[in-house]
């Protein structure tokens, strides 16, 4: 898959647009990409990158309230956002002759929103409300609470959606001035796959968003996590869920760090590369069979996230009734120290190989995923392109797989959570 | 514009869309098994035989064939739904033929056995034992205890009732899966990178082997009415937020009126923000986070439902705002915009549903299900701009009556 860098090129405003041609479907998907998240909060001001979202939607003076919903709308756009503890990322997919209207939308709320005090207000209890749907599901309350525990400095320790005091504490005047510092062209980057030529592409962005003036970007966060020096373990009670639940979450590298692509890859051999559960593909990974298989779980999932800063290795298993916590906490260990030990057997590596491959070109044969992927990839540093992190997965060896269990799963670097129901 | 070929291999109808430039393709492998086929009583037994078809065949053992289909790289699901079971699967051009011998190796040499059932068994028993504390799913599986009698399809979600879960045997399954999966009138949607010719050799050589069966009668639903207004709320212990069901009993796929539905769902509640419900409830109210409403697809009446989160001391105005948004359509008084708007969406839609290999199955899928006609993807637009006022109008007088409604809300208990 090499060849296929993204057409490049930064913009005196210190704004760097990528394009990419894919040309199966006439439309264009336009991803604006903004270094804010969850690190860069404070306690006291948790959650308001995530906030600040939500009032890009809210009207700028040349789009009142209600406009870009409508205009997007209109056009069958494929439009969200979403925030995670790195960055902030606003998408929409549209026909190839909106194109411009999604530019011009993109680039006027860049500097122009208006956060008025009144939509504040009204959508604070869309937050919070946000917020309850997650405390509803015993998996969040659980992993809030491990991510909580697993930093004692870093950032990353408080989550992106914030605590919901915090959310109704939240003032528009920190709002504004978050915005104001963070929502940049030099503290961003727009990334653009569609029915075009790449050049094109760029320079009808680079027509929307030359104009857009900002500050320098903010420098990054400093609370960097120490060591950790043993095993921690964190319990949550609650009437609020009928099956346990363990989550393990192991200290892991940046997205830059040379190991980062063979923890992508533990998490095909664990789980298949997404969940473990119902599907017909996935069930030959180590933790359907050790878990699923064996009767103890109904359900499992490992997850690594390319980040920017050193992050967490996530294993999470749900329990058959009357199965013990502990049973599947040693099961999960028992298979990790399996891997580190010993690497693959050639025929279980060439099914893990094809499956990270295969799961890196699914998504790339939608224009949305294949903008959404190089947009991920760019915002950790991972790689500049699909096709070198494409290639540096095809070149993973059974040793590297090892070697990086060996490295991660270690008992002083993670921590244990049991999610225990107990009657109402 | 999608362009589909149709060929038939043995009772299977192979429909093909090529993509150019892809380097995947999307198959959905259709089985008139799915709810709908269920006899009455037995809820829950199309699941089951779908899960338990996951689990191994004649010829080897489940980890052999998921060891198979893994080593392909291959993303696989059985879905089942109101009307079909659904093999849904991606691959790459490649391995088309070695996916699809998998696929049928499931469907036409499923083992069935004691020891699989019981596995799936305990599986679907711990999923129901979490389902009862998922405030979703509570609500969901309420409303359909109101809206439908037992025995009608609808009346229970489809991973089924507790005690057709715990009493099922195999050769119940065996029974099912004989005279639904394997006698169904199989549908085969292939999308993607591969052309039609290709495609077709891998499905003949899959798939030859399918057994003809005479055409079994189309499958059908006992009669089920509203006559009143029915509401339940169901406490969730420890829980935040309520979940909200408000639905009615909806209009089959083929009924003439479906198209002018579709554009009342759109104006009504089918979008948090384009829809009139969402627009207030969330956007203007702040009540919510999430509200949505589906129009079922299916060859009979299937709900027709609008959802919700919101926190138990704004349910009481959430559901009000709804039906006021609600009673506006009833009375005509739906703005120019609003309803230009919810056409201009669902027409858009269509092109971008183009940039995804799912996208152009789902709509293959719904087109050959209803026999929507050679001329569907040219016509169906034309349709959706063609609906009137006056027709979302009567639309919504007929099928969503402000007085005859089910609604379920399960969380935390209401305030007083």
């Amino acid at each position: 898959m090499s060849g296929d860098l993204p057409l490049t090129r930064q913009l005196p405003n210190g704004l760097v647009l990528h394009a990419l041609e894919a040309r199966h479907a006439p439309v264009v998907s336009l991803w604006v990409w903004y270094h804010v998240g969850g690190r860069n909060e404070v306690p006291g001001t948790t959650g308001m990158s995530h906030f600040l979202e939500h009032m890009l939607f809210k009207g700028t003076p040349l789009h009142p309230k209600g406009d870009l919903d409508r205009l997007l709308a209109r056009y069958g756009a494929n439009w969200n956002a979403f925030t995670n503890p790195d960055v902030t990322c606003y998408f929409e997919t549209v026909p190839r002759d909106r194109y411009a209207t999604a530019l011009e939308l993109e680039a006027d709320r860049m500097r122009e929103a208006l956060i008025a005090q009144a939509e504040v207000e009204a959508e604070r209890t869309v937050i919070v409300s946000e917020r309850e749907g997650y405390e509803n599901d015993p998996s969040f309350l659980l992993g809030e609470e491990v991510q909580a525990v697993a930093f004692s400095r870093h950032t990353y320790g408080q989550g992106v959606i914030g605590s919901k005091d915090e959310i109704k504490l939240m003032t528009r005047d920190g709002l504004y001035e978050h915005y104001r510092r963070f929502y940049s062209p030099a503290n961003a980057y727009v990334v653009i796959v569609g029915d075009g030529e790449a050049e094109d592409l760029l320079l009808q962005a680079e027509r929307a968003f030359a104009n857009v003036r900002g500050d320098a970007p903010p420098p990054p966060p400093k609370a960097p996590e120490p060591p950790q020096q043993g095993e921690k373990r964190v319990v949550v009670r609650r009437a609020g869920g009928a099956l346990p639940m363990v989550q393990l979450a192991f200290r892991s590298p940046r997205a830059t760090d040379p190991m980062a692509v063979a923890l992508s890859g533990l998490t095909v051999l664990l789980s298949g590369g997404g969940g473990a559960g119902e599907g017909a593909s996935g069930r030959s990974s180590r933790l359907y069979r050790a878990l699923v298989d064996a009767g103890l779980a109904t359900e499992t999932e490992a997850s690594f996230s390319l980040m920017k800063e050193p992050y967490l290795f996530w294993i999470e298993a749900s329990l058959r009734p009357n199965v013990s916590h502990s049973a599947v906490e040693g099961a999960i260990l028992e298979e990790l120290a399996r891997i580190a030990d010993a690497p693959l057997a050639d025929d279980e590596m060439a099914r893990v190989r094809r499956q990270m491959l295969a799961g890196t070109a699914y998504p790339t044969d939608t224009t949305t995923g294949r903008a959404y992927q190089l947009g991920q990839l760019l915002s950790s540093g991972a790689a500049r392109s699909i096709g070198e992190w494409y290639d540096r997965l095809a070149s993973l060896t059974a040793e590297d797989l090892r070697a990086a269990a060996a490295a991660t799963f270690v008992e002083r670097s993670r921590t244990v959570g049991w999610y225990v129901p107990e009657a109402a | 514009m999608i362009r589909r070929t149709r060929t038939f291999v043995g009772p299977l109808r192979v429909v093909v869309a090529e993509i150019p430039g892809l380097r995947s393709v999307v198959t959905s492998l259709g089985l008139d098994a799915g709810q709908l086929a269920e006899s009455g009583g037995r809820p829950g037994i199309a699941r089951l035989t779908a899960q338990t078809m996951l689990r191994g065949t004649t010829r080897r053992s489940a980890q052999e064939w998921t060891q198979a289909i893994d080593a392909l790289g291959a993303s696989s699901r059985l879905d089942v739904s109101s009307q079909q079971a659904v093999f849904h699967g991606q691959c790459l051009v490649s391995d088309l033929a070695p996916y699809l011998a998998l696929v049928a190796e499931a469907v036409l040499h499923a083992r069935l056995a004691q020891e699989d059932l019981e596995f799936v068994r305990q599986q679907t028993l711990a999923q129901l034992e979490e389902d009862s504390r998922d405030t979703r799913a509570v609500a969901d599986a309420t409303w359909r205890e109101l809206a439908y009698p037992p025995g009608h399809p609808f009346h229970t979600r489809t991973i089924g009732d507790e005690a057709v879960v715990r009493s099922a045997t195999v050769e119940e399954l065996r029974g099912f899966y004989d005279g639904n999966v394997i006698g169904s009138e199989p549908l085969l949607i292939i999308a993607g990178g591969i052309g039609q010719a290709a495609a077709v050799d891998a499905a003949t050589a899959a798939f030859e082997a399918w057994p003809k069966r005479p055409v079994r009668p189309a499958l059908s639903a006992m009669a089920a009415s509203l006559a009143s207004t029915v509401r339940r709320d169901v406490v969730v212990p420890d829980k935040t937020q309520c979940d909200i069901v408000l639905g009615w009993h909806g209009l089959p796929r083929t009924d003439p009126r479906y198209v002018a539905a579709r554009v009342t769902n759109m104006v009504f509640a089918q979008d948090t923000f384009a829809s009139r419900a969402g627009n207030v409830v969330r956007d203007q109210l702040g009540l919510a986070y999430y509200v949505f409403s589906t129009l079922g697809v299916s060859p009979v009446a299937a709900p027709w439902a609008v959802r919700m989160g919101v926190n138990p001391e704004n349910v009481a105005r959430a559901i009000e705002t709804t039906f006021a948004e609600l009673r506006k359509i009833h009375e005509g008084d739906i703005a120019s915009d609003d309803f230009e708007l919810a056409k201009d969406k669902l027409v858009g839609e269509l092109d971008v549903a183009l940039e995804s290999p799912q996208g152009v199955a789902q709509m293959i899928l719904e087109a050959e299900l209803f026999d929507l006609g050679e001329d569907h993807f040219e016509r169906y637009p034309r349709q959706l701009r063609a609906v009137t006022v006056d027709e979302v109008v009567a639309t919504a007088r007929d099928f969503l009556p402000l007085d005859r409604y089910a609604l379920a809300v399960a969380g935390p208990p209401l305030a007083a």
